[in-house]
């Protein structure tokens, strides 16, 4: 396919599940050189997320300077993977008008694109100018300890990766910044008293103080925390129209039990009490039935903070 | 006075009704839906000092949990000592954590020493927020341990793990008492601590840690478990004991054998519904042409098997150490 320059045809195999022909099919193409160029810049706009990575991957194989505008719109793709492997092939491009565009990405909410745009400035030969810049950098890296030697100027990057989906990250983004101790941390440092995960909330407490935040505001941010409690009457109005299913929502195993027990009562009591007895019968128990799970419900143990 | 800064601005206009001086209206903000307004009007009413100390008092008691804890920190900002009994009653009785944990640092912000008793019982609480916020607020009112005990439990609320491991052996009677907490990073703490201690008593605690339902603070156990004196030979024995938070095996087997199909669905398979659904349609199929009866009696033996498969099912999902 080399040989014939079946750029297409190349193109094509870069969307395989199979990670050893993509990877083949990318080597070739850039073989092919720059001809396959405008083809690739192409195939970024196509969906399957597979092509696209294959087509970065084989346009930082060819480093033709026309394909950096396009990797640098890779960089706000909502995929991920995209924006990591673009980053990735920006620094492999060695194009320093990439520079302005993957300092951008370091402003990147996944790790993975922060790492690669990190990787990549060094490639390109940057250094960063000043302290707000390495802190950037820094915190692409996850270099904590170097990141609490800037001090202040790190508030700002920190700031950013309590945005990161991985709670590891926050965690040690919000310990670094109580480490810091600077009080510019303190908007930052009480929203993430509400975050999801409870060690970040925790840490958040600790930090807090050795920014010396005023301790009133921590139970208002801790408040904001997310509750998974049942909702007692949610419980109760399932169990009252569908008993037993109330229990299940519960997490009770035996609440589809008594839904199914339910249901067969109820067919055999209509069948030989009829419809009026039938439901003189039930209509009481399931008022019973739902009430019970509502008030079993409010008296559920709230999640520890 | 302190003041609590509101970050950012909110609609309602929380300043005339401050100018105006109306406190039941800026109580009643204290649950607006907006968290600003709240903290906004939480603010104001500490503006007003003991003026509003009744209506704060009383505001203790909403059935509205934003409006406690505003009436709380407004109350922290008043410092007023009328204020110090019914804040160690919301300390103590408040159903909800962050309530409780405002009013012992409104506690600590009264400076009166009247709250010290109080706070150095909430020291011992199983909640590790509540513990911390008393050692801030004893720290606040400048209380010092006066034995041993109150020390170690000062210590631990502070999360001063080195401090703890000084104490040595009169510290594992403390640990274990917070060891309660519901919280598995301070149990997975506290387990390395024993551990190291290493006296008699922790040796009686290990095996409880080695029972924890949460799989880190197993794993911390079973680190430490040389240090308490636990023959590895016993370790599988008291890892068997512990509490097992999977689905019930008895359940999944019950439900599969009664309504084939369900103990699927209860072991989180999602096509547990469809073989529910199928086997019902063909029992309703069958009751048609055979009667209510035998389509049941010929079933039972088949879905008897698939329970005790069932049952053999959950007891793997159950079994994962790890969790």
């Amino acid at each position: 396919m080399v040989r014939k320059k079946d750029i297409r045809g190349l193109i094509r195999l870069l969307s395989s599940q199979v990670p050893e022909i993509q990877a083949s099919a990318v080597l070739a193409l850039g073989a092919v050189g720059p001809d396959a160029t405008g083809s690739l810049i192409q195939a970024l706009k196509k969906k399957n997320r597979n092509l696209r990575l294959g087509a970065i991957g084989a346009l930082a194989e060819i480093r033709d300077p026309r394909a950096v505008p396009s990797l640098i719109a890779m960089l706000r793709d909502p995929g991920t993977e995209i924006r990591w492997q673009a980053a990735i092939a920006l620094g492999e491009m060695g194009d320093t008008a990439a520079v302005p565009a993957i300092l951008e990405a370091l402003r990147d909410t996944d790790k993975y694109v922060r790492y690669g745009s990190a990787v990549s400035l060094i490639k390109l030969g940057h250094k960063p100018a000043g302290e707000p810049e390495w802190a950037w950098y820094f915190a692409g890296m996850q270099e904590w300890e170097k990141l609490t030697e800037i001090g202040g100027a790190a508030v700002a990057p920190l700031e950013n990766l309590l945005r990161d989906k991985d709670s590891e990250v926050r965690v040690r983004a919000v310990r670094t910044l109580g480490e810091i101790g600077d009080r510019r941390a303190e908007p930052a440092l009480i929203r993430s008293l509400g975050d999801e995960d409870r060690q970040v909330r925790w840490e958040a407490v600790l930090a807090s103080q050795k920014c010396g935040i005023d301790p009133m505001f921590l139970p208002r941010g801790l408040s904001h925390r997310p509750r998974q409690k049942k909702n007692p009457l949610i419980a109760g109005l399932l169990n009252f129209l569908l008993p037993g299913l109330g229990y299940g929502y519960l997490g009770k195993w035996w609440g589809v039990m008594i839904f199914q027990i339910d249901i067969t009562a109820t067919v055999w009591l209509y069948k030989y009490s009829g419809e009026g007895n039938t439901y003189s019968v039930l209509f009481p128990l399931y008022l019973l039935l739902g009430l019970h799970a509502w008030y079993i419900t409010t008296k559920l143990p709230e999640e520890p903070p | 006075m302190m003041r609590l800064r509101v970050p950012g601005s909110a609609g309602t206009d929380i300043g005339l009704v401050l100018k105006q001086g109306d406190m039941p209206a800026l109580v009643r903000l204290l649950g607006h839906k907006d968290p600003k307004v709240q903290w906004q009007a939480a603010e104001a009413l500490g503006t007003f000092g003991k003026r509003a100390t009744s209506f704060l008092i009383d505001a203790l008691h909403a059935p509205a949990a934003a409006v406690r804890l505003g009436a709380t920190e407004a109350l922290s900002a008043i410092r007023d000592l009328r204020a110090v009994e019914p804040l160690i009653h919301v300390a103590r009785h408040d159903p909800v954590v962050e309530i409780r944990w405002a009013a012992i640092i409104a506690l600590g912000e009264t400076g009166s020493s009247d709250a010290i008793p109080a706070l150095i019982l909430f020291l011992r609480d199983s909640n590790r927020y509540i513990r911390y916020g008393s050692a801030q607020a004893l720290r606040n009112l400048s209380w010092q341990p006066d034995n041993e005990t109150d020390g170690m439990y000062f210590s631990i609320a502070l999360q001063d793990w080195d401090r703890v491991r000084s104490f040595g052996s009169a510290a594992t009677a403390p640990l274990m008492q917070i060891f309660r907490d519901r919280d598995p990073a301070t149990r997975s703490a506290i387990v390395p601590l024993l551990g190291a201690i290493g006296d008699t008593n922790s040796v009686l605690a290990c095996p409880t840690a080695l029972r924890d339902p949460e799989p880190s603070v197993r794993w911390k156990a079973v680190l430490a478990s040389l240090d308490c004196g636990v023959p590895s030979s016993k370790l599988p024995l008291m890892l068997a004991g512990r509490e097992r938070t999977g689905p019930n095996p008895f359940g999944a087997a019950l439900l599969n054998f009664l309504f084939l199909g369900q103990g699927y669905n209860y072991l989180g398979k999602w096509w547990g519904t469809l073989v529910f659904m199928t086997y019902m349609s063909c029992i309703v199929l069958a009751q048609l042409e055979l009667g209510p009866f035998l389509p049941f009696l010929i079933a039972y033996p088949f879905t008897a098997v698939v329970g005790i498969h069932t049952y053999y099912l959950a007891q793997r999902l159950n079994d994962s150490i790890a969790g």
